[in-house]
């Protein structure tokens, strides 16, 4: 049962009734969609696998800039231009403009999910699990799936950045629409609206406890759990230069937004609201500079437009602080280039993301142009997440992302939305290191066919490669060395070792 | 950097502190495990399953253990075992679920406390076998842990058919010395081999320890191998399910009581000195009404009892304040009230474990009052 007893009672349609049933895609939805499923895009081959003996720039931005490399991904990327060079660089631009690139496949694949789509007060009608569930898979089926690649791992790399658990209360049925309407709305867009669209995030009000932050009486503190994150995570950094006095300062601007829970009486689930009456409407002190105080005797509408007015000062002074685009730019080249960013790169890039008015296509491509990105390749240690779609992707797997696999990430540590507190999973590699029992295991698994409702045909994507060589260059992103072809051959179950081998945990 | 690899992956044969939790799934019955004989509100209000004195079962001038957990009064009577008594959660919903959940999670946060305790300890769990919880799913207390390993039993490791092979061909790729994810494969290869010799020979407790059956039973036996077996182990959980019962409680708890005592009183004996290192904290999500129902069994509740047995640990005493049992006293529909928060209890068995300065991180918003457990 996905609805609960309330949703069930209400729902007249049978379109809900078959939903709940249980079944993928209710048969009376099926025939109202707009197109039959279309076909995977995945070439049959011959494949052209790498032919480097060091990884070449077309299976650098394979690695960095999408989950993983699938069969033919190399092949298709080297003839976009006339040097390796040249098509790493045309790849990064197509990836740069999302909106541009066909995704039929990836986005029929989670049409399945019917709670993605659901507006933010509908979502209280689920049970918890369910969101859950269906959030989880959609991220991993999109990962392995779609076409546009760099804006999935800015999803998943801004998922992080503005970390939500959803299991702190409410967070539970609002995460989804943080996802769609925080998280991919913006992931390739302006950091600015980012920021904004989660600050007014109703689950980012519940899980940061902004909506108990109200001054509703002389002596009431700030609630300031939001206002702190808000500053060392979300913008300035842990060492960005505010004091306590500005994070008080930010929580006081910020008392009186909140969100409708399912404990208050009426409709609006979910809604967002700045109620006036909660708000401290004293002057405030930032970063140096002045919010000023209200004007007495302002008309109700007045005073919801000076709240949101308040808001918007109050972002835009953090975002014009050095020390934001500076720390964005360091999460950016960590995630890209290396644990250790070079501070080289990180200037450039902070450089840009001023210049372009916190603009993150812009802010990207200038990182994606640094020396240092192009110099760092095969050094970063995959993140759980990234190996197990990445493995998934260079078999060619065709899977519809079940149960097992969220199981197999959660045994890492690594499942999409359980990270526990707003920091975010770690990008940096030694938190990882202890993961490695769980990559072998599923590398032998998914070879062997014993990952649930998931197809591999190995023998099939080796003689499209032209042999043994072949395919383990395709794993490998460059050719392997005489060790590893003697590993292959002598452990009977080649490919999965090279799944398990230090050069593919690596990108 | 191999030096300093050396230090925060938990190694192979490198000796760490384990922390072993029970958790009595249902909501076991403190007020008869751990009776409050003295109190003559406690016979008048179940008069039928009301434990009498026994001298043998003493725990000191107020409290008797259940003849069941008989087993367990060696290790109180020697020190290694506390016991803490009105122990309990906030949570008044008297809901199975939210009160597991709250105790899990150690309050309304995200993120199980374990999983909190493992990554911000010092130096943070990050072996491969780091934590371990033995049954079919996560528990909510692991959950945010770095790397957690779920399983029914040590049979459940396995690279499938030419899993030799296959290993071979892991150690040699993995045989590059000055490199950190090499380093890491060899630990796990390390921890591996030494599973494996666990799996090869049957396993004979120590000092004549007989844990008994069950799923249960096999758990702590387990956890013991592993132990003994320096994997690196850190933090392991383990479920006793089925305290739930609303009618004739003896038949569904009786069995239970049995299983816990010989279990835990095995394992202590197995594991001897070694215990030094290891703490066992044993817990439930509420206790039972104060009052017996027409049925001969009792209701959800609220105080209860909780175990610690383990190195350092002030044993030989009940703590916690009792409250009585006096009508005014009684909270709601008649239950004991908790007077010693769990996570009280939890606090200094999880600074013995290196939590240090980030005890508050892992219970927050909850200002803590450790109880005094060691000595």
């Amino acid at each position: 049962m996905k609805l609960d007893r309330r949703h069930f009672l209400r729902a007249g349609s049978g379109a809900v009734l078959v939903a709940a049933a249980g079944c993928d895609v209710p048969k009376a939805l099926q025939s109202a969609m707009p197109f039959q499923p279309p076909s995977r895009p995945l070439a049959k081959g011959p494949f052209q696998p790498p032919l480097s003996d060091a990884v070449d720039p077309v299976s650098h931005v394979l690695n960095r800039v999408t989950f993983g490399a699938r069969p033919g991904d190399h092949e298709r990327v080297h003839k976009l231009g006339a040097t390796p060079d040249e098509s790493a660089r045309a790849f990064i631009e197509e990836q740069l403009h999302p909106q541009r690139i066909e995704d039929d496949f990836a986005a029929w694949g989670v049409r399945k999910f019917e709670t993605l789509g659901e507006p933010v007060g509908e979502l209280f009608e689920y049970r918890e699990h369910i969101l859950l569930d269906e959030l989880q898979r959609a991220t991993l089926l999109r990962a392995i799936y779609t076409e546009r690649q760099l804006w999935e791992v800015m999803v998943q790399f801004w998922s992080d950045h503005f970390n939500i658990d959803p299991s702190k209360g409410d967070c539970a049925w609002l995460k989804t629409a943080d996802d769609r309407d925080v998280i991919r709305a913006h992931a390739l867009g302006n950091f600015a609206e980012l920021l904004r669209a989660s600050a007014l995030s109703p689950a980012m009000l519940c899980y940061l406890d902004g909506r108990e932050n109200r001054k509703s009486r002389p002596e009431d503190r700030p609630n300031e759990n939001y206002a702190r994150e808000l500053l060392e995570l979300h913008t300035l950094g842990v060492h960005g230069g505010y004091s306590q006095k500005d994070v008080m300062e930010v929580a006081r601007a910020l008392t009186g937004w909140t969100v409708r829970g399912p404990g208050s009486k009426g409709f609006g689930l979910g809604r967002v609201e700045f109620h006036p009456h909660h708000h401290d409407k004293g002057a405030k002190e930032i970063l140096g500079k002045t919010i000023p105080a209200w004007a007495p005797s302002l008309k109700k509408e007045e005073q919801v437009r000076r709240g949101e007015w308040e808001l918007e000062r109050l972002l835009e002074i953090i975002l014009e602080h050095p020390a934001t685009a500076r720390y964005i730019a360091t999460k950016l080249c960590r995630r890209f280039i290396a644990d250790e960013p070079p501070v080289s790169a990180v200037d450039t890039v902070a450089a840009a993301f001023t210049s372009s008015g916190s603009d993150i296509r812009e802010t990207l491509r200038a990182l994606f142009a640094t020396q240092e990105f192009w110099a760092a390749r095969g050094t970063k240690l995959k993140r759980p997440f990234h190996f197990i779609v990445s493995a998934l992707r260079a078999t060619g797997a065709e899977t519809d992302a079940p149960r097992h696999l969220v199981q197999v990430l959660l045994r890492m540590g690594h499942a999409p939305f359980t990270y526990p507190t707003p920091d975010g999973f770690p990008e940096e590699s030694t938190p990882w290191l202890g993961t490695m029992l769980w990559r072998w295991s599923f590398a032998t698994e998914l070879c062997q066919g014993r990952v649930a409702k998931t197809k591999v045909q190995l023998d099939a994507l080796r003689a499209a490669f032209g042999g043994d060589e072949g395919m383990m260059a395709h794993l490998l992103g460059r050719k392997p060395t005489p060790s590893e072809i003697e590993c292959y051959h002598d452990s009977g179950e080649g490919v999965a070792l090279m799944l398990a081998s230090p050069g593919f945990q690596r990108c | 950097m191999r030096a300093k690899l050396q230090t925060h992956i938990s190694g192979n044969g490198d000796e760490r502190r384990t922390l072993v939790v029970v958790f009595l799934r249902g909501g076991a019955d403190g007020l008869n495990m751990v009776a409050p004989v003295q109190d003559d509100g406690y016979h008048k209000a179940r008069p039928r399953i009301a434990l009498k004195q026994n001298a043998a079962l003493k725990l000191d001038d107020f409290f008797t253990l259940h003849p069941l957990l008989k087993e367990l009064k060696p290790g109180y009577d020697s020190g290694q075992l506390a016991i803490v008594h009105a122990a309990g959660s906030e949570d008044s919903t008297r809901s199975h679920f939210e009160a597991q959940d709250l105790m899990e999670h150690g309050g309304i946060v995200a993120g199980g406390w374990l999983g909190r305790f493992l990554r911000y300890k010092t130096p943070a769990a990050s072996g491969a076998l780091s934590a371990i919880a033995l049954g079919q799913q996560l528990p909510e207390s692991l959950r945010g842990a770095p790397s957690i390993t779920v399983l029914r039993s040590l049979a459940d490791f396995s690279f499938g058919r030419d899993a030799r092979k296959f290993q071979l061909g892991l150690e040699k790729l993995y045989a590059d010395e000055g490199d950190t994810l090499c380093a890491a494969g060899r630990d796990t290869l390390g921890a591996l081999r030494r599973i494996e010799e666990i799996r090869k020979s049957a396993y004979t407790p120590a000092h004549g320890a007989e844990y008994g059956d069950g799923e249960y039973s096999r758990g702590l036996k387990q956890i013991a191998q592993l132990i003994k077996a320096r994997v690196g182990l850190e933090a392991a959980t383990l479920d006793l399910d089925g305290w739930d019962s609303h009618f004739q409680q003896s038949l569904l708890m009786d069995p239970r009581m049995t299983q816990l005592a010989r279990g835990l009183a095995a394992f202590t004996r197995d594991l001897g000195v070694m215990l030094e290192t290891i703490t066992v904290v044993v817990m439930t999500e509420f206790g039972r009404r104060f009052f017996e129902n027409s049925a001969l069994g009792t209701d959800h509740g609220r105080g209860s009892v909780m175990f610690v047995a383990g190195g350092g640990v002030k044993g030989g005493r009940v703590h916690g304040r009792w409250p009585g049992l006096s009508d005014d006293v009684l909270e709601g529909p008649g239950d004991l009230p908790v007077t010693t928060n769990y996570r009280d209890v939890l606090a200094p068995v999880l600074e013995r474990h290196g939590a240090g300065a980030a005890l508050a991180r892992i219970f927050p918003n909850h200002e803590l009052k450790p109880l005094a457990l060691h000595g």
